[in-house]
């Protein structure tokens, strides 16, 4: 997809970019693995996808507050751009942002960590 | 001896979402109004909604740490779906969302805050 940020904290002892987005990852491949879009399917894989992942994040144990977003689109050839801004401790707090795609659709989810003081 | 208690005030410690809603509204108005979906712009228009809606949400001057997520998409009939979770404080933490459109593109902008 054209023009997509992307964002990384890079900094250990806080949040840990790298292990969210395997779990994120494996969640996705877990819901929509093989399937093609499908409109009457698409409200419930977005549902599974972020309880999924919120689950597995908050397994880790870690002070943190979390918020997991995820849009599906459908390839059509449209244009879709994203953007995130986030007004918060940048030494605690981190998110990870992971793409996906198949051959008819394109799954983008996001993960941000808010440190609990 | 007379005791006296200040309660806090819940709308300077808790996410009230009109007023959030009503940021997101102008900020999108301003910077993409009238506008027709331009993928030259598009990157441009993203960092000027979500700088914009952040701006303003630092100046109420609320404990809170804020996210702003938007989204511009081309109107060609292709399908869209997000959703988000979130684990936080129930009690004092929100989200708002905001859908708005013209007849080429479509903008959602959500706002996540979490109290400090």
């Amino acid at each position: 997809m054209p023009g997509m940020e992307e964002f990384h904290t890079g900094s250990e002892g806080s949040f840990n970019s790298d292990e969210a987005d395997n779990i994120v990852k494996e969640c996705i491949d877990n819901v929509v693995g093989g399937d093609d879009y499908s409109q009457s399917q698409v409200n419930k894989w977005t549902a599974s996808i972020v309880e999924r992942c919120l689950t597995q994040l908050v397994k880790m144990g870690k002070p943190y507050k979390y918020i997991v977003t995820c849009a599906v689109m459908q390839k059509t050839g449209a244009g879709l751009h994203t953007a995130n801004s986030c007004y918060w401790d940048t030494a605690m707090d981190g998110s990870c942002t992971v793409r996906w795609e198949n051959r008819t659709m394109y799954c983008v989810v996001s993960v941000f960590a808010v440190a609990i003081a | 001896m007379d005791s006296y208690q200040i309660d806090e005030d819940p709308m300077l410690t808790t996410f009230v979402v009109d007023e959030v809603r009503k940021i997101i509204n102008e900020a999108v108005e301003s910077v993409i109004g009238g506008n027709v979906y331009q993928h030259s712009r598009v990157k441009q228009w993203n960092s000027s909604v979500t700088e914009q809606c952040l701006s303003q949400l630092s100046k109420l001057g609320k404990p809170f740490k804020y996210i702003v997520n938007c989204i511009i998409m081309q109107k060609t009939g292709a399908g869209l779906q997000t959703a988000c979770a979130c684990f936080w404080d129930n009690s004092t933490d929100g989200n708002c969302a905001v859908k708005w459109e013209n007849e080429s593109m479509y903008c959602i902008v959500t706002v996540f805050g979490m109290a400090i």
